[in-house]
């Protein structure tokens, strides 16, 4: 299935805005460890996830076509 | 109340002058006069905010006029405070205006935050932040929360409870507060000055509509924006089940805010409560220092032993983990093993080490 890939900050340097195509992953708990190996940057850093404009709290099942946007913490002012 | 300065909102269609009435009466603290805080400050004062404090321990330097639009090159040297209510004073000299000129910290932020009816943070660390938010769920004060990094900024209104009754704060986002290091702040990362202008005024267009009313306020939900693009995301947040706020004064002062960007230790020290958010959070390695005859014994399938005694030679070996967190009876011995690991890997591997150690935890790890 395919899921589209939004990034913020600091991580839209080595994660770009992408189509991603996932097989075998059906829930946001793979897929963050997908993403943490496929991007070791990921896994140094606090990031949170939303899917389809949710922000991510529980293992939550991913569908064809969802939208999941990576994020890091922001502090500056 | 003068009707003519605040005449052109008051014939707004859904102002009024009993939304502008209730701009009077608020009270609003705005924490950091910099980037955020100078267009946030601004506004607030013209709109008519009545009650308005600014805190801040800071200086003006040459570095922040391109942002900080409240002070002038003539300004430099002087306390950012003093200056900014001058200027807030002359523009409007009908509100009241108290300033802090002083560092926020968990000993004096309570009573701090007492007098306000809400709390706009526009500080620049994670340490400041994390501080005000759970000082704020605490106390129950709503906060406006903006940040920026880069070309990119985040908004959010936290502690105000929805239609539903939910309630979020900062923690509901990043359970954790990030080590030092972990994320650049505008000093090591850079900002063009117009964008904490942009978050800075939104930031006071959201406190404007959550005390009059009008409109959706950003309520449990979190606006991303960019400049480069003019793209804003706008995603929904529901409290979060992996952390706990402290519930009282004490556990409050209890709590350990490091900071993440000033005095970089290399490591950072950690509670139970952060621990067990950091376990479920990421994969980290877990590692007791204690030697082998050290009771309470720990569970050894999630707690690698690696007694100090053994500790040079574990560090001939490279580890592949990227988060380790080292553990001791007292929290002292974990400290010096992850001062080892920092001289040996720098800044790459985020490092903790848990305050007070095994028997201030006794609670955590007899469940564990």
């Amino acid at each position: 299935m395919e899921i589209e890939i939004i990034s913020f900050g600091k991580i839209s340097e080595f994660i770009k805005p992408q189509k991603l195509e996932i097989s075998g992953i059906t829930h946001t708990d793979d897929l963050k460890v997908y993403l943490e190996s496929s991007f070791p940057k990921l896994s140094g850093m606090k990031y949170k996830l939303a899917l389809n404009k949710q922000i991510v709290q529980q293992n939550c099942e991913i569908a064809n076509h969802d939208t999941v946007a990576i994020m890091p913490p922001f502090s500056g002012g | 109340m003068e009707s003519e300065r605040y005449n052109r909102q008051i014939i707004l269609s859904g102002f009024g002058k009993e939304a502008q009435l209730r701009l009077l009466a608020a009270k609003v603290l705005v924490i950091g006069a910099g980037g955020l805080g100078c267009p946030a400050l601004q506004y607030l004062a013209a709109a008519g905010v009545g009650h308005i404090g600014i805190a801040d321990d800071d200086h003006i330097s040459l570095s922040n006029l391109h942002r900080q639009i409240l002070f002038s090159t003539a300004d430099v040297g002087q306390l950012k405070t003093a200056v900014a209510a001058n200027r807030l004073r002359e523009m409007n000299p009908g509100i009241d205006i108290v300033t802090y000129p002083i560092s926020v910290t968990k000993n004096n932020v309570l009573d701090l935050l007492e007098n306000y009816d809400l709390i706009l943070d526009g500080t620049d660390n994670f340490e400041s932040r994390y501080l005000i938010n759970d000082a704020c769920a605490l106390l129950s004060k709503p906060l406006v929360f903006a940040a920026v990094s880069g070309y990119e900024g985040q908004l959010a209104i936290l502690n105000v409870a929805d239609d539903q009754g939910l309630r979020t704060n900062y923690r509901d986002l990043f359970p954790v507060q990030p080590g030092a290091g972990e994320i650049p702040n505008c000093a090591e990362n850079g900002v063009l000055g117009v964008l904490p202008g942009i978050i800075g005024t939104m930031a006071a267009a959201e406190t404007i509509k959550l005390i009059t009313g009008i409109g959706k306020p950003l309520i449990n939900e979190l606006l991303h924006y960019n400049l480069l693009t003019q793209a804003q995301y706008k995603m929904s947040i529901s409290p979060a089940q992996d952390y706990t706020l402290p519930k009282t004064k004490t556990d409050f002062l209890k709590m350990e805010y490091q900071d993440s960007c000033g005095l970089s230790t290399g490591y950072t020290e950690i509670n139970a409560d952060q621990l067990q958010a950091l376990q479920q959070e990421r994969s980290v390695l877990l590692i007791d220092v204690r030697e082998r005859h050290e009771v309470p014994i720990l569970n050894k399938e999630i707690f690698t032993q690696v007694p100090m005694s053994e500790f040079d030679n574990f560090l001939l070996a490279d580890i592949d983990a990227e988060n380790i967190v080292l553990i001791c009876q007292h929290g002292i011995r974990s400290v010096a093993a992850a001062e080892a690991l920092q001289e040996k890997y720098g800044d790459s591997k985020n490092l903790y080490s848990l305050k007070g150690g095994i028997i201030k935890w006794r609670d955590y790890f007899s469940t564990t």
